[in-house]
């Protein structure tokens, strides 16, 4: 699909490898003023103060000179921006059994909000290329890094071969800049699914690689009829006045809340829009690719049914009036656009003003759907109806007689801290009178951005063991049914809500707060609340050495994340039976 | 880093630390609890009902309002606007109530501006309903029996508790911050 651009790279690395190398303690601090105070950067990157759009509480007294432990880091500064290509729009790849893809990742020029910036792309385009293959089938992707980083692809859901599972130390080498990767993927689940890096992703995928893949049922009338079926990738970037704000180099900056963008992107655009007719029922897919930010989705009014969860259908179909997605979770929407007229697509949340303790109401508008004319096929009746999915009832059928067995696996979810500035010791501390269960917005910018995963280490803690993060690896044999009740700990440090992703394999969540989910979809990726403890229950079906982790970009770099390894039958412990 | 700024961090950190005699450099997952295999509602967002001792037979009153999501495909349930959509579980003990009276949960936000009845407790003294205020009080009143319960309580407080948010209140014009301008912030 790509030229090879190896040449040229090189001679651009060796350009930049000077740039990537600064450091805190190089950097510029008369550039630090009063935070009210405009920072001139002009031509060189440096810290400066974390954007704090919308924020009108007083900068923490001592902290206003202090930058992280970290230097300052974005990929391509310093190059000239015209020289790297102009990514563009997202394409469908329509794969056969047996095709094979050609696809690198590379450094690219975007324009977003009229300025331009060095992005990263997969297949030059944004997002990378929809990956669109009958369930049952495989293909294959070259895959080629021409970033100045090394990566991996990670097939985010698909239960595929361990070993094309992106993982870097686990399954696989990094991909080095200039080297290549060959993936075999299997589809063997109906539904959306994403594919991102595993390597920095703080940085490589919030700078665009991300790309969406939709496996196709084989079925007739797997889903209700829709006019058109559209997806929709979520995502925030953090700009400032300078341009993109700089990444950690050696590790990730936010540790403790994950980097909070400031610019909605929808498809990796600001300006989304939909042209539709008036009548038309719109399939969408909707898939949160942001760092950190869970977003509540309205489509302005017009009814919204969620039929699908990221690996399944939903056991019923159901009304709702706002969908709720975390990072890295996919939902299959069907909306109706009755009449004709423009709806904007929001993300309406409650924000949390520490300052003044209070919520307030804000809402970010995502994209339109401009509906004109009138539909020329009508299935206002076929939506109307929340359709019973008796196959995925069956599936999951087989699985109720675990519901409601003791837990295999204790896990909490808690974060450990060490030289943290002392006023984010204190502030924080004063904060724990109270944390919503999902953190919906950046409430304490500065605070955030100078935690790092050095002084911010997230946890997973095995409570049957002992063990934490990556010194756990649990045994399991395929055909194991595995329930791990997982506990977001209120009391730690700093509690927030966890995305919670296991690599490979299928889980569905059976209850919340003990009360029983009457609604289950097959899933890869859940949300735990502030406080709450979740029952899930893995379908162990899938060999090899896996990962579960939070998909919060940089908690995973601050450490939460555990490994497991599934065995065939009778080659491992068995549990979970 | 000048000497002007490090003396000033000194100084705060000094100050921080006066302040209170639990900082601690590092922090640590607390020990580890014993596996079990049911679950109940969250301590963390329950709600302890705290008597006014101002009504005969409920003058030792006891009581709590667990909290748990409301139904929904997405695990937690958040209204359009945003709002946390939550099951309010109200039990009540110790309470001894003549026929002519009833004990009704009321839900209302903080400012008082918008009250909702969450319904009459039965025979149990339980009754269960549900909000999307993120930030409210839950108000246990004596009325009397017969009636449904109409805008506004008449009777007098039994019982009252805070939703956890409650405890989120204003830093302005405090600690760090009271040397700030509040005016400046809406204070």
């Amino acid at each position: 699909m790509y030229s090879n651009r190896f040449a040229g790279l090189l001679a651009l690395v060796a350009t930049l490898i000077p740039v990537t190398q600064i450091h805190a303690q190089e950097m510029d601090h008369s550039m630090h003023m009063h935070h009210n105070h405009a920072m001139p950067m002009g031509d060189s990157l440096a810290w400066r103060m974390a954007p704090m759009d919308g924020m009108t509480m007083p900068m923490m007294p001592g902290m206003m000179d202090d930058i992280p432990d970290v230097g300052a880091f974005l990929p391509g500064f310093g190059m000239d921006v015209s020289m790297y290509p102009e990514a563009k729009p997202s394409e469908i790849i329509d794969m056969a059994d047996g095709d094979t893809l050609h696809m690198d990742a590379s450094l690219v020029r975007r324009t977003i909000n009229g300025k331009e910036y060095v992005m990263m792309a997969y297949g030059g385009m944004y997002p990378g290329p929809l990956i669109r293959a009958d369930r049952g089938s495989k293909v294959i992707v070259e895959f080629t890094n021409n970033i100045d980083m090394p990566t991996t692809v990670h097939w985010h859901g698909l239960r595929l071969d361990n070993a094309y599972d992106g993982i870097p130390g686990l399954t696989q080498d990094p991909v080095e800049t200039g080297e290549s990767f060959t993936y075999e993927l299997k589809f063997p689940d109906t539904g959306m699914y994403w594919y991102h890096p595993h390597m920095r992703e703080d940085v490589q995928q919030d700078l665009g690689l991300y790309g969406n893949m939709l496996v196709d049922p084989t079925e007739e009338g797997y889903y209700a009829p829709v006019n058109r079926e559209v997806p929709l990738i979520l995502d925030d970037i953090l700009v400032d006045a300078n341009g993109l704000f700089p990444y950690g180099e050696e590790a990730p900056t936010h540790a403790l809340m994950g980097r909070f963008g400031n610019v909605m992107l929808v498809n990796g655009i600001t300006d989304y829009n939909l042209d539709i007719q008036a009548g038309d029922v719109v399939r969408f897919y909707l898939t949160n690719v942001a760092n950190t930010r869970t977003f509540n989705v309205t489509f302005d009014g017009a009814r919204i049914k969620v039929i699908a969860d990221d690996v399944s259908k939903l056991e019923r179909e159901q009304f709702v009036s706002s969908v709720i997605i975390a990072p890295a979770e996919r939902y299959i929407v069907d909306v109706y656009f009755d009449e004709a007229r423009t709806y904007t697509i929001t993300n309406s949340i409650q924000a949390i003003d520490h300052f003044r303790g209070i919520f307030v109401p804000e809402t970010h508008d995502l994209g339109t759907i401009t509906a004109a004319g009138a539909t020329s096929e009508d299935h206002a009746e076929a939506f109307a109806e929340a359709r019973t999915n008796e196959d995925t009832i069956a599936d999951i059928d087989t699985f109720r007689r675990y519901f409601n067995k003791a837990p295999d696996h204790n896990l909490r979810l808690t974060i450990e801290t060490k030289d943290l500035h002392p006023m984010t010791m204190r502030m924080m501390e004063v904060d724990t009178l109270y944390f919503p269960p999902i953190e919906w917005n950046e409430g304490m910018p500065m605070m955030n951005w100078l935690s790092t995963g050095e002084e911010a280490r997230w946890v997973l803690l095995d409570e049957d063991t002992g063990k934490k993060s990556m010194d756990i690896n649990w045994q399991w044999e395929i055909g194991d049914v595995v329930k791990i009740r997982i506990f977001n700990d209120p009391s730690s440090f700093h509690p927030m809500n966890h995305p919670f992703h296991v690599h490979g394999q299928r889980f569905v969540v059976t209850h919340i707060d003990g009360v029983e989910n009457r609604n289950m979809g097959w899933k890869d990726t859940t949300i735990i609340p502030v406080g709450s403890t979740v029952d899930i229950l893995v379908d162990v079906t899938n060999p090899g050495k896996w990962m579960a982790h939070c998909h919060i970009a940089e908690h995973l770099h601050a450490g939460m994340m555990l490994g497991f390894e599934v065995y065939e039958r009778g080659a491992g412990p068995q549990v979970g039976r | 880093m000048s000497i002007l700024r490090y003396f000033g961090s000194l100084l705060v950190l000094a100050v921080a630390v006066l302040a209170s005699p639990t900082l601690d450099a590092d922090s640590s997952p607390s020990e580890a609890t014993p596996a079990c295999t049911t679950v109940s509602s969250p301590e963390y967002y329950e709600i302890e009902l705290v008597t006014t001792r101002k009504v005969p037979g409920a003058r030792l009153a006891k009581g709590k309002g667990e909290v748990t999501y409301v139904a929904s495909p997405f695990g937690i349930s958040v209204s359009e606007s945003g709002s946390f959509h939550v099951n309010i579980d109200v039990s009540m003990s110790n309470v001894r109530l003549d026929d002519d009276n009833v004990l009704v949960a009321w839900i209302t936000t903080p400012q008082l501006d918008q009250i909702r009845a969450l319904g009459i407790l039965d025979e149990n003294l339980r009754v269960s309903g549900q909000t999307d205020f993120n930030k409210f009080l839950l108000v246990i009143t004596l009325e009397p029996a017969g009636k449904e319960p109409g805008a506004m309580w008449t009777g007098p407080v039994v019982s009252r508790g805070m939703s956890r948010s409650g405890l989120m209140h204003t830093m302005a014009g405090h600690g760090p911050f009271e040397s700030e301008p509040c005016a400046v912030y809406g204070y």
